[in-house]
């Protein structure tokens, strides 16, 4: 089996072509049983956020990749980039502890790659292989966290989007703010803009109802969508989220609303995809439109200055990268491991019986010790033999000279083989083994 | 003893200059203080070299000379004033990157460089009139050398939001409101002060040539700089201009305020009087 990654995110393609790809939240249970229903595919995957659309999944082969793409449509084709195994692998370690993302250490990627995970589950897409590799994904991610300081200078898109706030407006004492949609981003700009000193926060939606919960939540004054052309004369700051799939602040109506506001600089911050906010606004005097692409560059400038923490999280990423890749190359030597077990726990049982069978005369507690004893010459004299076998992951000569030493090859499994061959799985699972998702090299 | 004061003060602006601009790329509070000092170090040693030049020569009203370099040794001056008092109101370092090279490129010709003294004619050499206008001149071209100053930072920060692309010198600007908001604040200062300047200007000129306007490039720039102060504060008033049209407005009115200058260095019939 092959995991796989395919898709595009802000580093491949534009904010232009990834609106035009974006999956809305409703149809991802769909896309998934889509993917699950290819040939080859067994589990899926769909991460899409605002600066990413990309499928893992779990195939057969490399070749189930060409028709994961095709679902993503012609659009993505030219930009999307295809991962394979260890590659695929490392690309999902790096994007969970938000080494991928846009502003490198953003803490919402993490929550964002468990929510995809769920929804798969729900569309019953994910399946045991996939579901290993994210927990050992989430464990490196909640190290970088906890062993780095790459989340500490910063720098979530929301940050980035406050402190231009503050560059253009100078204090936000006495401004107003505009909160357009429900999106989670904006909502964290907007709370931390009021909790800067914005004087109104006006928090409008298609839905009154909601626009009332979310007003409730963020310290704000519902107001209606359907009032926008006057909301664009008051607020300074426009924080735009809805969800729409198409411009709901135009170029038009952004001039009609810049004399009324008699030329007013006005920020208007677009965090969502498709984009909310016509971006030849922009071109307006006084008008300052960014969406997330801008928003990134402003980013880039503010990861440079934690370059040594980025690099600290990528040598823990490569950590739990090389740990999960041996434990998955150890699984290869199970097969003799549990095979060289079964038969030495075979012998020492048959002896145990053959020798208490001489032995009259002893009583329960001593039987068990006798059993015990045998238990533990068997363990003592497997335990290097197993460890060397693990070390080598079934790459050196050592599994095929020990199944031949043993006579290991040619015996059938036998009922009480096979229980300790599970046994033995077992055990190597929870030491954080896997199925073989990568291939032998 | 006043040449070697104006040497320390050109010493300590050079120094003020060059602590600002080592600011601008390496920012520390430290060089922020020390600039500072340096800038009114140069400013007090620079208005006590005033203070003994007339001091010796009795001057005062009774002036009979002018020199050119003397006059802009003076806008220097006044700048850096406004500068400090502009920086205590609104925090500008980046301003005092501005300022002080300008100062320095301004003293170093007025003071080094020889120029011939200018007489002064008999008729204004007493006149509270020609000693307002000087000030005023002195004071609203300073005042308006900022607003320039300022509004050159904000055309060049608005350049960077509008293109998304903020480089170096964008860190350490102020907001664009604040310099909006300084800039034209700056701005209508100057035209108060241009407007005096122009006024008692005008009663001079009356006193030497008999008219009120003469149709001379110095009067000619005056006017027009200060018809275009005067739109850009009707257009902020009554149309709400602001931003990038303002800046743009205080930059070419700066620029025509330059060409009386050049006008009073190159024909200056108001003050030349006849012994030049």
């Amino acid at each position: 089996m092959t995991l796989l990654c395919v898709g595009l995110s802000h580093k491949q393609a534009p904010i232009a072509v990834r609106e035009r790809i974006a999956v809305p939240a409703e149809q991802v249970e769909g896309r998934l049983r889509q993917l699950k229903s290819l040939p080859g595919v067994r589990e899926a995957m769909l991460v899409s956020t605002c600066n990413r659309i990309e499928i893992f999944a779990v195939a057969d082969s490399r070749d189930a990749g060409e028709d994961v793409l095709e679902t993503l449509g012609p659009v993505a084709a030219p930009h999307a980039v295809r991962r394979f195994e260890e590659e695929a692998l490392r690309h999902l370690f790096r994007v969970t502890a938000s080494l991928d993302s846009m502003v490198v250490g953003e803490a919402q990627i993490l929550g964002q790659v468990k929510e995809a995970a769920a929804i798969a589950q729900q569309a019953g897409a994910l399946g045991p292989e996939l579901t290993k590799v994210l927990a050992r994904a989430t464990t490196a991610a909640k190290r970088v966290r906890t062993e780095t300081e790459i989340a500490r200078g910063a720098v979530s898109v929301s940050s980035i989007a406050v402190q231009l706030a503050h560059k253009l407006l100078g204090s936000l004492d006495g401004r107003t703010v505009l909160l357009l949609g429900a999106g989670e981003m904006a909502q964290i700009a907007a709370r931390e803009l009021r909790s800067q000193g914005a004087h109104e926060l006006l928090v409008a939606n298609r839905s009154p109802q909601q626009a009332e919960e979310l007003a409730r939540e963020v310290g704000g004054v519902p107001v209606s969508l359907a009032e926008l052309p006057s909301l664009l004369e008051r607020a300074d700051v426009a924080i735009c989220s809805t969800g729409a799939m198409e411009a709901v602040v135009t170029r038009e109506l952004m001039a009609r609303a810049l004399k009324a506001r008699r030329y007013r600089p006005i920020f208007l911050v677009d965090l969502t995809l498709p984009r909310n906010v016509e971006p030849s606004a922009n071109e307006l005097e006084n008008v300052y439109v960014y969406d997330l692409d801008d928003l990134e560059r402003v980013a880039v400038q503010n990861s440079d200055l934690r370059a040594s923490q980025v690099a600290k999280a990528e040598e823990i990423v490569e950590q739990e990268l090389k740990a999960f890749l041996l434990a998955s190359r150890e699984r290869t030597a199970v097969p003799v491991l549990a095979r060289l077990r079964a038969h030495a726990e075979s012998v020492a049982r048959a002896e145990v019986e053959k020798t208490l069978a001489s032995l009259q005369g002893l009583d329960e507690k001593q039987q068990k010790t006798v059993r015990a004893m045998a238990s533990a010459i068997v363990n003592k004299l497997l335990h290097t033999p197993t460890s060397r076998l693990r070390t080598e992951a079934g790459r050196g000569p050592l599994g095929e000279a020990t199944a031949a030493l043993f006579g290991l090859e040619a015996e059938p499994e036998q009922p009480g083989e096979q229980a300790s061959s599970e046994q033995a799985q077992a055990e190597t699972a929870a030491e954080g083994a896997v199925l073989p998702l990568l291939r032998k090299r | 003893m006043a040449t070697i004061l104006v040497h320390i003060a050109l010493l300590a602006y050079t120094a003020g200059a060059a602590v600002f601009l080592t600011w601008l790329v390496r920012p520390s509070p430290g060089l922020v203080r020390a600039g500072r000092m340096l800038l009114l170090v140069g400013v007090v040693v620079h208005f006590a070299a005033f203070g003994v030049s007339l001091g010796v020569a009795g001057a005062g009203l009774g002036v009979k000379a002018w020199k050119g370099g003397e006059l802009f040794s003076l806008l220097a001056a006044v700048t850096v004033t406004g500068y400090l008092l502009l920086d205590f109101r609104y925090e500008l370092p980046v301003a005092g990157a501005f300022v002080g090279p300008f100062t320095v490129a301004v003293m170093v010709p007025a003071h080094l460089v020889h120029s011939n003294a200018r007489a002064i004619a008999p008729e204004v050499s007493h006149s509270i009139a020609l000693f307002v206008h000087v000030g005023a001149a002195a004071i609203g071209t300073a005042v308006l050398a900022l607003a320039f100053g300022l509004s050159v930072l904000c055309l060049a920060s608005e350049r960077q939001m509008k293109e998304k692309r903020p480089g170096r010198l964008f860190a350490r600007l102020p907001s664009l409101d604040l310099l909006d908001r300084a800039g034209y604040r700056l701005a209508v200062w100057g035209f108060v002060f241009l407007s005096l300047a122009i006024a008692t200007g005008s009663l001079v000129s009356r006193e030497v040539t008999g008219s009120p306007f003469p149709l001379a490039p110095k009067e000619g720039f005056a006017v027009l700089a200060w018809a275009l102060f005067a739109s850009l504060i009707q257009a902020r008033l009554v149309a709400g201009w602001r931003g990038r049209r303002v800046a743009m407005l205080v930059v070419a009115g700066f620029v025509l305020l330059i060409g009386t200058y050049v006008g009073l260095l190159s024909a200056a019939p108001a003050l030349r009087g006849t012994a030049a």
